[in-house]
């Protein structure tokens, strides 16, 4: 975590400096944002302006948004039409048109999830199930909650994180908003038990990071999940 | 004949010409995928070797071949079954294609492939030469000369099927287009980009985490998507595909998905639950300003412009379960457009405007992928049977549609015709292949 927010942060800070905005505060968003305003979040879109600015490409808005529309291009679609008399065409190799994807980071972010999973293996938090299509907690997800509870009691320092997860049936987008509606929902009856709502952050995954893979009942019920973690880093 | 129905008939192709010209103005176009559309008879009489390593001529005809099929414009005929055995490939027609033209062959391609024979190592280049005969008026056409390194022997394939299509139809073809997906990499999800075939896939991102539903820019030099700050805030990130420079557009906090930038590039609407539930938003690309587009408790997502720019299609549980609805760029004029079933959700508006793709929920709890006219007067069923088919995207021609499913076990990718024909699966590696989505014709 400590290196990827160095490496965003070193160039979002040079960008200020570069155009006499404040500090790098914003950048610390927590994902539980719910009363950012608009401005902020525009700001932020700008912050990748600078990002790139401070790469030493180019500056300004178009770099940040830079113009997709078709105007000025090519009408014809590349083709020259069929030729009596063809006159020979270099074919590029599709390796020009894409760049080639850097493996580094991977390894940094395997290691911060494996310290976070550590560490809530270590405070044996318990997780909330759901039924299909649904995001209300039963009265088992409520006892879970309830013993959570007490190690949150016990570890007054301690910040955590609600993953909501689903089973791979349905799309992929809408169970990002699914998943959401799960973890806050946990949130929510946390805060109901006395957890101070700026200790408990929210996010979704969807069914993009399902803990086991079979088409099968028994598998779907592990993953519709509100998985309950301690957060390590930032 | 009798003259009178000759004249009904010639009346008949008037009005229809007339309604070709007029429906250009509007999101509803003519398209070669309507019933009574004739393909054009089409054979590849070959791809000789002329002296370079054994797969080249072979290679080549083989994905022009599918090309030429996948184009539904062309019907492709096999020579030897109708009787047409051609000896030698010259420049020249060939006797035979006469013939050929009066079993009712249209088109007939043919072509030679080389490599010399001092620079047969991995990096010399290939020469293809290309020839179309034309049975209408008896002669050759024209052709192509391409060259290039070995490793573009199918994209010389693909261009030269996008030229058969483009003098045939005037359109760009398909054959060049890529598909942008996500793939599983040990526990991440990253974004790959593949020829529209499955071929020649390639890795665009590699940050270990969560990239997700990546979308294309009209001009096909970047993809919008999803990813995860820190693993705990999706942001909206844009790349570029050239360079592979990647940054952030919107981080407004909470969840932020389903980006799509609208055709023309001016705007960018997404779904962002940065005020509580999920709320589509769209952002203008070049002021920055920012418009909130739909106002309710619910989750509203999954924008997909229409070919205009004019109105959305959207993802919706404001009515219980998600539910596909439509409404204006600016948020105006709401409508419900999917009543059948308790879960439709991602629809894909058809860049011929004339049918919305979507996942619908069957009465067996199967996810299968539906289209829908957007007046909602027609509705069909594209797929059966088991697995969650997710994700449909259509091809710029507006005659295929690509998506995830998890029919053969693992979600792996796979296109099918507008009409629900032809389902073919194009990845076969990988844990998961998901979020497919087709390029802007190039």
């Amino acid at each position: 975590m400590r290196t990827i927010s160095a490496r965003l942060c070193f160039p979002l800070v040079l960008g200020f400096l570069m155009i006499g905005m404040p500090g790098c505060s914003k950048k610390a968003v927590q994902s539980g944002g719910d009363t950012q305003s608009s401005q902020q979040g525009m700001g932020k879109a700008s912050d990748g302006m600078n990002a790139s600015a401070s790469d030493g490409s180019r500056s300004g808005p178009s770099t940040n948004f830079p113009d997709t529309s078709l105007s000025g291009r090519d009408a014809s679609n590349g083709l020259r039409g069929l030729d009596k008399n063809p006159s020979e065409e270099r074919i590029g190799g599709g390796g020009t048109l894409l760049a080639k994807a850097d493996p580094g980071s991977a390894g940094r972010q395997l290691e911060e999830i494996r310290a976070e999973q550590t560490a809530s293996a270590a405070a044996g938090l318990r997780d909330v199930f759901f039924a299909y299509d649904s995001f209300s907690i039963s009265e088992e997800g409520r006892q879970a909650l309830a013993r959570d509870v007490d190690w949150v009691r016990a570890n007054p320092s301690a910040q955590l994180k609600i993953e909501g997860h689903c089973d791979e049936r349905g799309t992929s987008a809408y169970n990002l908003v699914l998943g959401e509606k799960r973890a806050k929902a946990v949130r929510n009856y946390l805060v109901e038990l006395g957890v101070g709502a700026n200790r408990l952050g929210v996010v979704s995954y969807g069914k993009e990071r399902p803990f086991c893979n079979e088409h099968a009942e028994s598998c779907y019920s592990q993953n519709r999940r509100g998985h309950v973690v301690v957060k390590t880093g930032k | 004949m009798t003259f009178r129905t000759a004249a009904f008939i010639s009346v008949c192709t008037t009005l229809l010409l007339i309604w070709i010209l007029e429906s250009g103005a509007a999101d509803v176009f003519l398209e070669a995928t309507r019933p009574d559309f004739q393909k054009i008879p089409l054979g590849v009489a070959g791809i000789q070797n002329n002296g370079g390593p054994d797969w080249l001529g072979g290679r080549i005809e083989e994905v022009l071949k599918a090309d030429v099929r996948r184009s539904l414009v062309f019907s492709l005929v096999d020579l030897p079954s109708v009787g047409i055995k051609v000896s030698d490939l010259g420049p020249g027609p060939d006797p035979a294609f006469k013939q050929a033209g009066e079993h009712g062959v249209s088109v007939i391609v043919w072509g030679k492939a080389s490599m010399k024979s001092s620079e047969k190592d991995k990096d010399s280049d290939i020469h293809m030469d290309g020839f179309v005969y034309d049975a209408g008026s008896d002669e050759v056409v024209g052709g192509k000369r391409y060259v290039g390194s070995s490793s573009v022997a199918r994209l010389m394939a693909h261009r030269f099927a996008d030229e058969l299509v483009f003098r045939y139809t005037g359109e760009p073809g398909i054959a060049r287009t890529k598909v942008a997906y996500v793939s599983e990499q040990g526990s991440a999800r990253e974004l790959f980009v593949m020829d529209y075939d499955g071929y020649d896939a390639r890795q665009l991102t590699a940050d270990g985490f969560l990239n997700l539903m990546p979308r294309w820019s009209p001009d096909r030099r970047f993809l919008v998507f999803t990813a995860y700050r820190n693993r705990n805030t999706q942001d909206i990130d844009m790349i570029e595909l050239a360079t592979g420079k990647r940054w952030t557009i919107v981080s407004l906090g909470g969840l932020n998905i389903t980006p799509a930038l609208s055709p023309d590039g001016n705007f960018l609407a997404f779904a962002s639950s940065y005020e509580g539930n999920s709320e589509l938003y769209r952002l203008d690309t070049r002021t920055k300003a920012m418009q909130r587009l739909t106002t309710n408790a619910s989750g509203d997502l999954s924008p997909s412009w229409s070919p205009s720019g004019r109105e959305l299609a959207f993802t919706s549980d404001r009515s219980g379960g998600p539910q596909v609805f439509l409404m204006s760029g600016d948020g105006s004029n709401v409508r419900r457009l999917t009543f059948e079933g308790d879960y439709n959700a991602a629809p894909a508006w058809s860049p011929r405007g004339n049918w919305i793709a979507y996942v619908c929920r069957t009465p067996k709890k199967e996810y299968k992928l539906c289209v829908i006219t957007p007046d909602g007067q027609k509705r069909v069923q594209l797929t059966m049977g088991p697995g969650v088919d997710d994700s449909p995207s259509w091809s710029p021609d507006g005659r295929h549609i690509v998506f995830s499913s998890t029919a053969d076990g693992k979600s792996q990718i796979y296109m099918i015709n507008a009409d629900g024909k032809d389902l073919e699966r194009i990845t076969f590696t990988g844990t998961h292949n998901s979020a497919p989505t087709w390029s802007p014709a190039s």
